[in-house]
């Protein structure tokens, strides 16, 4: 659908828009971390023996070498805050009364980016321990938002 | 191989927060004519290669590098267009002249971010699609965590985050292709709403209309073409991981390492010694500081205090962002590195006007492509 119409507000500017829908395949790496948290809730990681450092979330290759990654890793359900903000714009950019809490929470050598949640927009804090809090298992469907939100350790 | 580079032509339009009046390719032929009267040369016969950056999503059409020949003068010529930063455009260009298997080329880059209706979804698009996307958070969100990582590990304040808006601000209002010029004081900037805390609403750059073009030329040509070349002495490049999950967010290492290889090229080992100014990425205001870091000038943690000490302001010793910088003209989408490239070789002309900057012989530009990228440029130019 090409859609190419006059706009009746501005008549000297035509609009177009288009649909853009995409399939994406996240590979053998991503498949199998979102398998584990969707089945077994919990959150895999790949280590490079190489360069010692384990990728999270698990990717089948190391960037650094770009050695082939063999050794799958359970790295627990717990990090914590490397960096966080609170996001007072929506999606499409209109204003928000209530930001958003939103963490890069460290796991391993990587880590995920995520809502916090039960938790006060003051108390937050860079290095705060936080947990995942996944969906319950029935309601998984292996994507990211099988975590509700990550949440301070109490 | 042409040992030598310099830009020998320089034309732009704008920069203007809408431009209702004209369409992109009216802006480019504008650009681009000016530039070809301000080389001399003559874009059909003279101009062997034409180079433009653009970005489809930006522009509305698929396939868009196919829509630029006709208003540069590059119908059936060689020609191409990459997706980057305009100073990405820029080395791409220079390399072109540099193998030798053309003397002239024109580089050309330009915004119509008015027409962009739904620009915070299209950036959006731009986030891992399985990762992230799913959450819906405004993109804006990764410079937030950005700047509260670098505040965090430097040591900088909120405070000297907004001394560089109003310095640069204050600066745009000596520039007259600059619309966002204004005279602020500190709290202005502070007391406005936030949008991504620590980062304010008035420390992100407003978008703006507008294009660019220069004409490159070997050395020899350059001699031929005009008595103020300004050389190309270094170029680099340099993008870290795309994944918000193993980049570095507090410090822009992607810069560091494109500056290493411009350095290099160019010869320098002390910037803060060797570079008289500097026009380089302030789209949030946090950038510039973080930039300067990155380039050398300063140790990390350092640039905000020098920054609030007015180090570089255009009469401290190290003007940074003379122009105004994004927060003064504009985000100029793709071309927002060659703005910066302008406004050095107008310094390095001597042609700046009532900003222009005394005894300059060495700048340097350096670009970032915006959120979500890690993708940074260097060059260096001098008189």
């Amino acid at each position: 659908m090409t859609l190419l119409k006059r706009d009746p507000k501005a008549p000297q500017a035509w609009l177009g828009n288009l649909p853009v829908t995409s399939r994406y395949t996240f590979g053998l790496g991503g498949e199998r971390f979102f398998r584990s948290i969707k089945d077994e809730g919990e959150i895999l990681g790949t280590h490079c023996p190489k360069c010692d450092r384990t990728y999270v979330p698990s990717t089948i290759f190391c960037e650094r070498c770009l050695g082939k990654l063999e050794e799958w890793v359970d790295v627990g359900t717990t990090g914590n805050v490397h960096t966080f903000t609170l996001l007072y714009e929506n999606y499409d950019g209109s204003h928000r009364e209530e930001p958003e809490i939103i963490a890069f929470v460290s796991i391993g050598d990587g880590g995920l980016v995520h809502r916090l949640g039960d938790v006060e927009p003051e108390e937050v804090e860079i290095g705060m321990e936080v947990e995942v809090v996944f969906k319950p298992k029935a309601e998984r469907e292996g994507s990211i938002l099988d975590i509700v939100h990550f949440r301070p350790i109490a | 191989m042409n040992e030598r580079v310099a830009i020998v032509g320089l034309g732009w339009t704008g920069f203007r927060p809408v431009t209702p009046e004209v369409s992109y390719r009216e802006l480019m032929y504008d650009a681009a004519l000016r530039a070809y009267t301000d080389a001399g040369v003559d874009p059909r016969r003279d101009v062997e290669s034409f180079v433009t950056v653009a970005e489809d999503f930006h522009e509305g059409t698929s396939i868009f590098d196919e829509y630029v020949p006709d208003q540069l003068g590059a119908a059936l010529k060689s020609m191409h267009t990459i997706c980057g930063d305009g100073l990405h455009g820029l080395a791409t260009a220079y390399m072109l002249v540099r193998t030798g298997q053309f003397d002239i080329v024109a580089i050309e880059g330009h915004s119509k971010a008015s027409n962009l209706l739904t620009i915070d979804e299209v950036t959006a698009y731009a986030q891992d699609p399985v990762l992230n996307r799913p959450l819906r958070f405004n993109t804006h969100f990764v410079a937030g965590m950005e700047m509260n990582r670098y505040l965090h590990e430097t040591g900088t304040t909120r405070e000297q985050c907004a001394a560089v808006v109003v310095k640069n601000r204050y600066n745009a209002l000596a520039n007259p292709s600059a619309p966002y010029g204004a005279n602020l004081a500190l709290a202005d900037v502070l007391s406005g709403p936030m949008l991504s805390s620590p980062l304010g609403h008035r420390e992100a750059a407003e978008h703006a209309d507008g294009a660019i073009a220069m004409v490159l030329a070997s050395e020899e040509k350059a001699r031929h073409l005009t008595d103020k070349p300004i050389w190309i002495e270094g170029v680099g490049w340099c993008n870290d991981s795309p994944s918000l999950e193993s980049r570095d967010w507090g410090q822009a290492t992607y810069t560091q390492e494109a500056a290493r290889m411009a350095y290099r090229q160019a010869g320098i080992n002390n910037p803060l010694q060797m570079i008289d100014f500097a026009e380089v990425d302030d789209i949030y205001a946090y950038k510039e500081l973080q930039t300067l870091e990155a380039l050398g000038f300063f140790r990390p943690g350092e640039a905000g205090e020098l920054t609030a000490d007015g180090f570089t302001t255009p009469e401290g010793e190290l003007p940074v962002n003379v122009s105004g910088g994004s927060l003064g003209w504009g985000h100029l989408l793709d071309a927002t590195g060659l703005a910066r490239a302008l406004e050095v070789v107008l310094q390095l002309r001597g042609e700046a006007g009532a900003r222009q900057l005394e005894d300059v012989e060495v700048g340097l530009v350096q670009s970032w492509r915006g959120i979500p990228t890690t993708s940074g440029a260097v060059a260096i130019l001098s008189n």
